[in-house]
């Protein structure tokens, strides 16, 4: 727990289904790492990519992007955020930072083990990532 | 990388900042794992913080004084408040600073139960810590906060229902007693839609023609505006000021304003393509609706008839064009498949083999089904009676689709498949008559949901905000949805939509004017260099345009879904109260270091 607690996940949730299904893992008491942070946000298209590169130099170690996907209410929103979401991609790798430290996925109100398995793998890709920079097997 | 600077707008610029951070301990949900006192300290420390205190329910009365009290008597102008979801008591909290005489707005809750102190029981430092590091996000937020007015617009009070089936008509009827104006546009030459097809309905064994006469009884007695024969040519406009331009058989055009609308346009039903279970070239083959359509004025007898053909074996086959999978099931005209369930043909269906046993008590009939999906409050009970009656059933899967194969002489068929009841023992059914049980396919109003820009699902049915907290609202404001044009559904269930958007629409239109959240896009002039890249990301015609040189929003017709947001250079655009700027100080919070508990006097 203690390598948990020693990273920072910032959760970018929608505040019509992502934001209430922590709000549902939370009400069940599911326990996940303290080393979350949630913010809300109407869609997560409203940022550029520079939002995610300053996130990850102020010392944010992955962030997931809980998205309503496919069921997103907002024509063209989800099309463009996993567009925008890959050019993030190749500028992590100009920058040296592992792709696997941002996931873009689809989560729901409802969706409490989704919700958790994504904290779960986001926690074991950090972990792995610091393994590989420092030259050892996690 | 450059650093964007971090500051209040111009707006609050000369106001000093002066917050108020409120920390509840919801009677020690929160304060049994967070150290309420520690987050206090802590926040103190804030420079932007002029009070800071805990107190044991924050939403109670005197919870709710503290505040109040402290905005008029120290000055404060910003508040936070520590406490459970904001779903839950944000409004509360808005109140009270309204009543406190400042803007509502200026106010911002932290979630430190659901997803704090609720999901990290036993790891109270742990907890301590994201409850400062977020309440110090809040901060920043709302330190970057304008006070806000919600949108107001004039509202119209008269609503435009499109589709003249049952969900239309118990729209309007419910609406026009609500004291609304409402006109109901049809674009058949009578009311009543799909349910003119059918005969008896589930489960109330009512004749439909019934139902449909009722209500467009109804519907002329209470006088409502009813174009029949009627299509929509354009609507322009917002929420509470919609423009209707309505073509006529005559290509006359006539102009309806309208406060809101409500879509129900229905459904199309799957039509088989040719050869599918052999659908098109034998003459044995029909869809569940044409089968329907055959039997209603049958009269009972011994024997059944068809195309001067003596049936014994009838046999009923589901999910023809629902659940397809990729790779076993033809694409539909856009490429994909009909993945979803259309949830109504399995009772349908068993209601259709219940009654024709009715008429026709000789016949062997055989259901052919992936899964039984009867859902409704008493719709297991057509499954149970036909079980009874001697119906067979055979359960095949997506590996084992039923095979047709005709007879050599042309007037029968053969069904072979794979048999999960029977523990994959392979069975030929023979069958002189085969009903294809078709579901419902949305029907084709791309001239509406390219002119209103309406969100669609994958299954290219409408597609509501959310499921279960905004089930008849699209994100499109003022415009509701009404039965099957959402998705597939009974006479039932369209009905309640319909009394669930009639619901909506009245709440919206009830006074002249329609207050709105401000959270929509807004553009800082000043900034703006009318690069234009913003157009081309806006979806909603209307709510982006240029003039004098630099970008306007309607705020009427903005969404705030933020698209246009991520592609300017200079931040001239941002949605209002979720600015850049703000998020950019929330991870400052969150990252920073220095408001640990170790650095916090016990």
């Amino acid at each position: 727990m203690g390598d948990h607690n020693n990273m920072k996940i910032l959760l970018i949730t929608t505040m019509i289904s992502s934001y209430p299904g922590a709000n549902t893992v939370g009400q069940a008491h599911l326990h996940y790492s303290p080393g979350t942070y949630i913010i809300r946000v109407p869609d997560p298209v409203v940022f550029p990519e520079s939002f995610y590169m300053r996130c990850y130099e102020k010392g944010i170690d992955g962030i997931i992007i809980m998205s309503s996907g496919s069921d997103c209410p907002y024509e063209g929103a989800y099309r463009r955020l996993s567009e925008r979401v890959a050019r993030v991609y190749v500028q992590m790798k100009e920058n040296g930072i592992d792709p696997s430290r941002l996931k873009l996925t689809t989560i729901c109100t409802v969706c409490k083990a989704a919700f958790l398995k994504e904290i779960n793998e986001m926690q074991k890709n950090i972990l792995q990532a610091r393994a590989d920079k420092e030259g050892v097997a996690a | 990388m450059e650093e964007e600077k971090n500051t209040q707008s111009e707006e609050n610029e000369s106001e000093e900042i002066r917050v108020g951070v409120y920390v509840c301990h919801c009677g020690g949900n929160i304060s049994d794992v967070v150290d309420t006192k520690a987050v206090v300290e802590a926040l103190k420390k804030n420079p932007n913080v002029k009070i800071a205190k805990d107190f044991v329910f924050m939403c109670s009365d005197p919870g709710q004084k503290l505040i109040i009290d402290d905005i008029i008597e120290n000055n404060i102008n910003r508040i936070v408040v520590s406490a459970c979801s904001p779903t839950l008591h944000e409004t509360t909290f808005r109140k009270a600073l309204t009543r406190a005489g400042l803007n509502p707005y200026l106010y911002e809750h932290v979630n430190i139960r659901e997803q704090d102190s609720w999901v990290h029981k036993g790891e109270n430092e742990a907890a301590t810590a994201k409850a400062i590091r977020l309440t110090a996000a809040g901060v920043e937020k709302i330190a970057r906060q304008d006070p806000l007015e919600p949108i107001v617009v004039n509202a119209e009070g008269h609503v435009v229902v499109i589709g003249g089936g049952v969900a239309g008509m118990r729209a309007a009827l419910a609406l026009i007693k609500r004291g609304l104006g409402v006109t109901l546009i049809e674009k058949g030459d009578r009311l009543g839609g799909r349910a003119l097809e059918l005969d008896r309905v589930y489960p109330t064994e009512e004749k439909a023609s019934d139902i449909v006469s009722q209500l467009e009884n109804a519907v002329r007695a209470e006088k409502i505006d009813v174009r029949l024969n009627c299509e929509i040519e354009l609507i322009e406009g917002f929420v509470g000021n919609f423009d209707v331009q309505i073509r006529g058989k005559d290509s006359k055009i006539d102009k309806v304003r309208a406060g809101a609308i409500v879509l129900a346009t229905g459904f199309d039903h799957y039509q088989p393509y040719e050869g599918e279970f052999g659908y098109g070239k034998s003459p044995i083959v029909v869809t569940l609706p044409e089968f329907n359509k055959l039997i209603a004025d049958m009269p009972q007898s011994d024997k059944f008839t068809y195309k001067g053909k003596d049936i014994k074996n009838l046999a009923f086959i589901h999910c023809v064009g629902s659940r397809q999978m990729e790779g076993v099931h033809q694409p539909q005209a856009d490429g994909r498949v009909n993945d979803y369930c259309s949830r109504v043909c399995c009772t349908a269906t068993l209601h259709t083999i219940n009654k024709t046993l009715d008429k026709f008590p000789n016949l062997n009939i055989f259901d052919l089904y992936k899964d039984i999906r009867t859902y409704g409050h008493g719709h297991e009970d057509y499954y149970e009676k036909a079980s009874k009656r001697g119906v067979t059933f055979f359960r095949y899967t997506d590996d084992s689709i039923p095979e047709y194969a005709p007879s050599s002489n042309g007037s029968g068929a053969t069904l072979t498949m794979k048999d999960v009841l029977t523990w994959n023992e392979e069975v030929s059914i023979p069958a002189d008559m085969i009903v294809l049980a078709t579901g419902m396919v949305p029907r084709d109003i791309s001239n509406l949901v390219g002119m209103l820009k309406l969100p669609t699902g994958t299954d290219r049915f409408l597609q509501e905000v959310h499921p279960k907290l905004r089930p008849v609202e699209l994100a499109n404001n003022g415009i509701m949805i009404a039965g099957t044009c959402q998705g597939p559904m009974d006479i039932t269930e369209s009905c309640a939509a319909a009394g669930a958007s009639a619901a909506k629409v009245s709440i919206l239109l009830s006074k002249k004017t329609i207050e709105m959240d401000p959270y929509v896009a807004r553009v800082d002039e000043a900034k703006c260099d009318g690069c234009k890249l913003c157009l081309a990301e806006c979806e909603y015609k209307g709510a982006l345009f240029m003039a004098e040189s630099y970008a306007h929003v309607n705020p009427a017709l903005c969404v705030g879904c933020g698209a246009c947001v991520a592609v300017c250079p200079p931040r001239a655009i941002n949605i209002a109260g979720w600015t850049l700027d703000q998020f950019d100080g929330m991870i400052d919070a969150i990252s920073m270091e220095e408001l640990e508990p170790a650095t916090v006097p016990a």
